[in-house]
């Protein structure tokens, strides 16, 4: 392979051939007495562009320096078929009086390999008995097949780099039904702790007994984040069991998203999803979500994160009552969101329903 | 009116949810506040965990403004905070922080209270759930509940809560611990009561129950068939620095450290499985052990199966230490153990005829608490006369409490070569090297469960009052008897007396080597 088409290739470690990988890995562990591998998981970059490398190493440094595991970096290019190239490298953090913990990874270079190749390479090369999570990168595209999909435990996706949404959607809705893994999306990722933040809003009596007044709910995203407000209306209109979702009445302006439902009440609910303005803060636009809004009646819940600080602030004003809180927010660097993930156990029973309803409101906002 | 469901709590973080609330620390400028209970709720706020609306209230009788309190609290925050100190996070959690100047026996004082919690409430627009936090010295615990009683404080307003947390030490015998439990039964609701063991907020101690039941390869080996005894050590290498000496030398390592924290991991090792996660079925099963426990009474019964200890001068970590009676603080005279062994058999089916052993002692050679239990041995006929290295061939499993928590086992393997020979290998797992992320501290744990409303990890009054009627007798072969057990003496920096290890070896056992 070309240096071209590898920009990053030293970043990998130590190239080995593929037949004397875990040979060349006990290596690393009999040399230094001072190191101790340790792995809970196989966790797995799955990528089809080549030119990511050096990103892709740094994440998975970032997730094995809190959570130890077998990292696997597969970079599957749409090149002529080559042989597959591999090699080896270990991450490590100080531990106790002088010694290291380390992860241990194994970078695949692909050409041209289809999913059962895929599957040859790197799954003879997983620590046995450990769960294998995928991080597929991009959209769900040449690869993504049953052979492969059905030995992954845990999938993790970031819908905000699909280059066709409701196809995308379609493609994992199927994929989810026929096997038994779960589903991670980083765009639902991104709005974990707003969500919290809006549950804990509504631990205010005064605020809860005003929510049937909610009229309108507003969300502003950074750039390229649509998907995450998507994914946190559908999630609103499910919780607050509004109707199915429709364009509204008034048209929205350009880049916007202006839906309705009904509410069990009968009333209204209109959702205006927006992106921040362009001229916005440069910071703004390293975050997923900027602000939430829900309105209506003497109620109004506003929550934001102020230039994409580490915090999210939360307003509540109920009639002549109102408070504000401070909580933590997300990570605005999508390994902090992984790792996050990895903390969790268990999936997301509401990201499950919601990620049922999202056909309707891609629809509804005319991304079908 | 039905209460009104929040549609938003997506149970996101799978942990407990505490409820809006002012907490109320009475003895808020000591020791135990400024070092654990603020870092600790400092934390739950990081953690996005905190309530809204959240109010602290520190309550002693020095004059100060809020702002001279919170500039100590912050001071101390800086030092202890587990996940360090973010400026805009400690300014929005410490605005919410006030202090209230008042004796703990001034009835004016509470009316006050009562009136700035009344404030808080109308700020709000609703009244909140109060958690008071008895953070003072014991003495004063019974007092400051006969107040909270008589000012009406220890009623929640309709709908809400009021809940007492208790410090350690909870009474010091029977009698007192009783007296205790009736003031505060007669102040809060046995279910809106707390008491405090540090102990249960541990990492470890909370994964044995998973690692019991969870694990269908302990699950069914955990019992006299398979296991041959069970040991409980909490060794110190401190001595009495700090001044401690004058508290502890009223205490004593039985009651100090036995009757509350090494009986509460020994509940959890014994216990039947509960019949739910539920605070009440956890608990039902752990007073069950410590009902069950032999009773150890007269001086012939104690002796025979409890050693008491003090230090001799002698040195730790190469320093050279003075002993247990020349500490400062300590009575010269003083009869208080710095060390006790004891050998322990819990009657039921389960545990018939296995020797559960807890040591615990001051200036011994490092700090470490831990479990470790000891599995009977196979027939091993076929290997009978094969070499061994190591000096058992016992199958053991560790469970470290602190520090360094995890687990660990130690299993017999051939030796490679050509002869069979075996040797002990130990397969351990620990926390820190496995997992990047650092474990809660247990005080944020309990502070979260009490604001949830969770008593799991919480002593119940009856496991209280069986704990202490268990070591009064001990206490009173020692102190009221004829012919008290002998005080034995062990060098500092040594594993404890040479009467710790008869005890022991009179079963054909030994104290594993730590
Ligand atoms: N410290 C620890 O690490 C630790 C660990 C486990 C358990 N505990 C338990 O926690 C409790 C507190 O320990 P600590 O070390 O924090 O105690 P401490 O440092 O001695 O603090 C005592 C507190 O009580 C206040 N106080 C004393 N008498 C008072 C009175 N008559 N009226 C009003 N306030 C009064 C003091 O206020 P002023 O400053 O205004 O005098 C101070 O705030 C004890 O029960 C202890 O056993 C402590």
């Amino acid at each position: 392979m070309s240096n071209a088409a590898l920009p990053n290739g030293e970043a990998l470690g130590l190239e080995v051939p593929l037949g004397s990988i875990e040979r060349s890995l006990q290596q690393i562990w009999a040399d230094d007495q001072a190191k101790t591998r340790s792995s809970l998981i196989n966790f797995a970059i799955y990528s089809e562009e080549a030119g990511d490398l050096g990103r892709h190493c740094a994440d998975l440094e970032a997730i094995t320096a809190q959570h130890s595991c077998r990292a696997l970096l597969v970079v599957n290019l749409a090149a002529e078929t080559a042989p597959a190239r591999a090699w080896i490298s270990a991450h490590c953090r100080p531990y106790q009086e002088g010694k290291v913990v380390c992860s241990e990874q194994i970078s695949f270079v692909l050409q041209g390999a289809d999913a059962a190749q895929v599957q040859n390479v790197v799954f003879g090369h997983l620590d046995s008995d450990l769960p294998l999570m995928v991080w597929w990168q991009g959209s769900l595209k040449r690869c993504f097949e049953e052979r492969l999909y059905s030995r992954i435990h845990t999938l993790i996706v970031d819908s905000s780099r699909w280059s066709d949404p409701a196809a995308q959607l379609q493609r994992l809705l199927g994929a989810w039904r026929s096997a038994d893994f779960d589903v991670r999306d980083l765009s639902w990722t991104r709005s974990h702790l707003l969500r919290t933040a809006l549950a804990v809003a509504f631990q205010d009596g005064k605020a809860l007994e005003h929510l049937h007044e909610l009229q309108h709910i507003e969300i502003v995203h950074g750039q390229g984040h649509r998907s995450a407000a998507l994914l946190l209306a559908a999630w609103l209109g499910w919780r607050l069991k509004g109707g199915k979702p429709q364009p509204a009445a008034a048209a929205p302006q350009d880049g916007d998203a202006s839906l309705q439902w009904i509410s069990p009440q009968g009333g209204t609910v209109t959702v205006a999803i927006k992106a921040a303005a362009p001229a916005a803060d440069q910071a703004a636009h390293s975050c997923a979500l900027l602000s939430l809004e829900l309105s209506g009646g003497g109620m109004s819940v506003r929550i934001w994160r102020q230039s994409c600080s580490s915090f999210i602030h939360i307003r509540v004003c109920a009639g002549e009552h109102q408070h504000e809180e401070v909580m933590p927010a997300d990570s605005v660097s999508d390994a902090g969101l992984v790792g996050a993930q990895l903390e969790r156990a268990g999936g997301s029973t509401h990201f499950r329903e919601v990620l049922a309803l999202l056909p309707h409101w891609l629809e509804a906002t005319g991304s079908h | 009116m039905a209460e009104l469901e929040n549609p938003f709590e997506e149970n996101l973080l799978n942990r407990n949810r505490a409820e809006p609330c002012t907490v109320v620390i009475f003895g808020a400028t000591g020791d135990l506040t400024n070092r654990k209970l603020i870092p600790a709720l400092y934390n739950v706020a990081a953690c996005g965990d905190l309530p809204p609306q959240f109010k602290v209230v520190g309550f002693a009788r020095r004059d100060k403004s809020d702002e001279v309190f919170r500039a100590e609290l912050e001071e101390g925050n800086r030092r202890n905070s587990r996940q360090g100190h973010d400026e805009e996070l400690w300014s929005s959690f410490a605005q919410n922080i006030h202090y209230h100047r008042s004796e703990f026996e001034d009835p004016a004082g509470y009316v006050r209270l009562k009136q700035l919690l009344d404030r808080f409430d109308r700020e709000r627009g609703a009244p909140a759930n109060r958690l008071f936090y008895l953070a003072s010295a014991p003495e004063a615990f019974v007092p400051i509940l006969d107040m909270l009683r008589a000012s009406g404080l220890n009623h929640a307003p309709q709908g809400r809560w009021a809940r007492v947390v208790c410090e350690k030490p909870f009474g010091k015998d029977l009698i007192t611990a009783r007296a205790l439990n009736d003031t505060v039964a007669a102040t809060f609701a046995e279910r809106d009561t707390y008491r405090i063991d540090h102990y249960l907020g541990k990492e470890t101690a909370q994964n044995i129950m998973v690692l019991r039941f969870a694990n269908a390869l302990f699950e069914p080996n955990w019992n006299s068939r398979y296991i041959d005894n069970v040991q409980i050590t909490c060794a110190e290498n401190l001595g009495m620095e700090g001044g401690r000496g004058g508290y502890y030398d009223t205490a004593g390592a039985l009651r100090d450290m036995v009757q509350n924290h090494l009986f509460q991991l020994l509940s959890l090792v014994a216990m039947e499985p509960p019949t739910d996660l539920s605070a009440d079925s956890v608990r039902d099963e752990k007073v069950k052990v410590i009902r069950a426990l032999r009773p150890l009474i007269g001086p012939e019964a104690v002796a025979a199966n409890v050693v008491r200890a003090q230090y001799a001068a002698g040195s730790v970590d190469g320093v050279a230490r003075v002993g247990y009676r020349q500490e400062d603080r300590v009575n010269p005279q003083s009869m208080t153990e710095a060390y006790v062994a004891l050998r322990l058999f819990i009657d039921t089916w389960r545990w018939q005829g296995v020797p559960f052993y807890i040591r615990v002692g001051k200036r011994l050679p490092k700090k470490a608490t831990e479990i470790s239990v000891h599995f009977k041995k196979p027939p091993q006929v076929p290997f009978a006369t094969r070499r061994l290295l190591g000096n058992s061939s016992e199958n053991t499993l560790v469970i470290r409490i602190q520090p360094d928590e995890g687990i660990a086992m130690r299993i017999l393997c051939k030796q490679p070569g050509q002869a069979l020979n075996m040797q002990q290998v130990k397969m351990d797992f620990r926390y820190s090297s496995s997992f990047g992320t650092a474990s809660p501290e247990a005080y944020e744990r309990l502070l979260l469960d009490a604001m949830a409303g969770d008593a799991t990890l919480f002593a119940r009054c009856d496991e209280v009052e069986n704990a202490w009627r268990f070591i009064d007798e001990i206490q009173r072969a020692w102190h009221y008897s004829d012919k008290p057990p002998p005080m034995c003496e062990y060098p500092a920096g040594s594993w404890g007396p040479r009467e710790a290890d008869e005890l022991l070896r009179q079963d054909g056992h030994q104290w594993r080597l730590l």
